[in-house]
């Protein structure tokens, strides 16, 4: 099978801050990958990465087939080549990132208007089957500050899903929420788990990663440590970093 | 009603010792200074002055046969403000009555038609403009195209006795309204130039706002006025064109200095969020910040038009009669020598309630916008 993703000895710093170090991944299609590690490790920058939102300095990156540009070969300009990608790459952030002065239905039909040159009736056709998808047919014509958290993520998986991405990245998409609207948006996730969508997910839900990811892969201070089967992570992680992480986090 | 306004005074007015000592200072000096004030207003005051030279100050040298073109416009312009007042805020049936009030005091003041007329007809599009906004909010949308006729047709009427004798509070307003609608897309250009990634662009941005910002109004439209018909003789452009064209060069930077701040309020999430949707700088300044950073600033922004109106008596440099003007031109006529505070007091009452009614407009121009987003 084919990699969607590629990255070989990725390696990207602030400064001279080295955040990722050496990163080999390949993500096929239709898999769903989860990212784990602790805070500050560079799970963000690690996706971030994937759809240009972060640049990197040396190694490569290839994306759908678009070899992604190092910092040093980032042209003025080059915005247009990365949204080329990013029409193919959906995100979903962990505070949402809806645009507050656009209605729910708005927010989703604008990028397939703008770049995919979509009508409006073709748009909205689809916004409409996207809201069903994800439960919130009833709130197309309001606007994110009047919806809950929980279903703000879940419009922001909508407008996502709009521009028919071939893969989802998702950064803590539950980690802003309260504990009770977790839920409804991880059945989202795993719905479209199911559909054979290519994800790549920041979480910090194990019962989510045990059940969903096809592989798992843990990071520790902008290494890849350990990469595998949900099950073989979970049960017997082979790295002492990974299980002091895992009963760390699984204490709770 | 009369026990809860006891209640207020004592609270507010007679809380803390202090209070008590500055209240029984202040409202004595307050009252007497009011009744003074209506004293002088309604028993010693000619006013006579300001009705008769009530078109002066309205048109300036206008010519008097020819005043109808500019009370057509007027007419325009004032449907032009209700309609885009009433975008924001709905008509009311009472509101229509004091509007009215103007037309119903000039007509017993002045006993004829002559100022009676134009005001009525003046006001009376003012709330048909209102209330077209009000009540049938599908107006809205053509409002921009309409308000841009209207305005081609303004000049139009205006034109034909000569463009040099334009004055009074009209122009006031013309000029108002010319630099603050030109300055506006202006403004956002220097403000987006300022934040370019381009640095020629961000240089010349920057600097076009630092040399407008030390220096001082009156001289930036007296220079305009002297260098256009210098750089482009051939367009022979009229001194009100050339005032027009000074203001709108210097109140585009303050313009960009309150589009910048609203740029920057805008997170940063929110342009990570439009590029990961595949969406063009150009869409994303255009669609997702330029809407956000708009709203952030509308106070600040209506100020400006404020500051604009405010300003406008500076005209007088480049020889034009803007409605202050138009007041010292008819106290210099020797024979109304004894009626300076008349006119002063007309043109001051007038300056605060244009302001006040500025003022109020932003405010709920600013309601609104917080709804929307709500
Ligand atoms: N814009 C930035 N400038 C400088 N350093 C940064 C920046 N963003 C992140 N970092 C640093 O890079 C490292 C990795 O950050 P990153 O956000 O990827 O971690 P993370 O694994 O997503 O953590 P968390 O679980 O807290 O979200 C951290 O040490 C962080 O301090
Ligand atoms: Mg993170």
């Amino acid at each position: 099978m084919k990699a969607i993703v590629e990255m070989k000895s990725m390696n990207k710093f602030y400064g001279t801050h080295h955040v990722l170090k050496d990163i080999d991944l390949a993500v096929t299609r239709g898999e769903v990958m989860v990212i784990l590690g602790a805070s500050g490790s560079g799970k963000s920058t690690l996706i971030r990465c994937v759809n240009g939102l972060e640049m990197y300095q040396h190694g490569s990156l290839v994306v759908d087939g678009f070899d992604m540009p190092v910092e040093a070969d980032r042209k003025l300009g080059g915005e247009r080549e990365l949204a080329q990608i990013r029409k193919g790459v959906g995100m979903v952030f962990q505070q949402f990132g809806l645009f507050p002065h656009k209605t729910v239905l708005d927010n989703i039909t604008i990028a397939p208007m703008r770049v995919r040159k979509k009508t409006r009736v073709e748009a909205e056709a689809t916004a409409m089957k996207l809201l069903d998808r994800v439960g919130l047919t009833a709130h197309a014509h309001k606007y994110p500050g009047q919806l809950s958290g929980g279903q703000q993520q879940r419009v922001a998986i909508a407008r996502s899903l709009a521009m028919e991405p071939h893969l989802m990245l998702f950064d803590e998409p539950t980690s802003a929420l309260d504990p009770e609207m977790v839920g409804e948006v991880l059945d989202v996730m795993r719905e479209l788990a199911s559909s054979g969508m290519t994800m790549m997910v920041v979480t910090h839900e194990m019962g989510f990663a045990r059940e969903v990811a096809d592989r798992v892969v843990y990071i520790d201070q902008g290494s890849i440590l350990e990469i595998g089967k949900p099950e073989e992570f979970f049960d017997n992680p082979k790295n002492e970093r990974a299980r002091s992480f895992l009963a760390r986090v699984l204490k709770h | 009603m009369i026990a809860t306004s006891i209640k207020w005074t004592r609270h507010n007015l007679f809380g803390k010792p202090f209070d008590v000592v500055l209240s029984l200072l202040v409202i004595p000096g307050l009252l007497w200074l009011v009744y003074s004030i209506t004293d002088w207003a309604f028993a010693s005051a000619k006013w006579d002055i300001v009705v008769q030279s009530l078109r002066v100050l309205m048109i300036g040298v206008f010519p008097a046969d020819q005043a109808w073109r500019a009370w057509t416009a007027s007419a325009i312009i004032g449907a032009i403000l209700g309609a885009g007042f009433g975008c924001v805020f709905c008509f009311k049936p009472h509101h229509g009555l004091v509007l009215l009030l103007v037309p119903a005091l000039l007509l017993i003041v002045d006993g004829g038609l002559t100022n009676a007329l134009p005001a009525t007809g003046i006001i009376a599009s003012t709330i048909l403009g209102w209330a077209l906004t009000s009540y049938a909010p599908l107006s809205r949308k053509v409002l921009p195209a309409a308000a841009f006729t209207g305005f081609i047709v303004v000049v139009a009427v205006m034109a034909p006795p000569g463009v040099g004798l334009w004055g009074g509070l009209l122009l006031s307003v013309l000029l108002t309204l010319v630099t603050s609608v030109l300055s506006l897309p202006i403004g956002i250009l220097l403000a987006f130039g300022r934040q370019s990634r381009l640095s020629s662009l961000r240089i010349i941005s920057a600097w076009y706002i630092e040399v407008m910002r030390s220096v001082p109004l009156i001289l930036v439209v007296y220079w305009i006025w002297i260098l256009m018909p210098v750089l482009a003789p051939q367009w022979g452009l009229a001194d009100v064109a050339r005032g027009m064209i000074g203001f709108t060069i210097f109140y585009s930077v303050y313009v960009a200095e309150y589009v910048r701040s609203g740029l920057q309020a805008v997170p940063r999430a929110q342009i990570e969020a439009a590029r990961s949707l595949g969406m063009s700088e150009f869409d994303i300044n255009r669609s997702i910040v330029l809407p956000q950073a708009l709203r952030v600033v509308v106070a600040p922004l209506v100020g400006n038009v404020l500051d604009i109106f405010n300003s406008a008596p500076l005209v007088f440099i480049i020889g034009l009669t803007d409605f202050l003007r138009a007041g010292q031109m008819i106290l210099a006529n020797p024979q109304y020598g004894d009626r300076t505070f008349e006119v002063l007091s007309f043109l001051l009452v007038t300056y605060f309630v244009i302001g006040s009614m500025i003022t109020y407009a932003a405010r709920k121009l600013e309601d609104h916008m917080a709804t929307g987003t709500r």
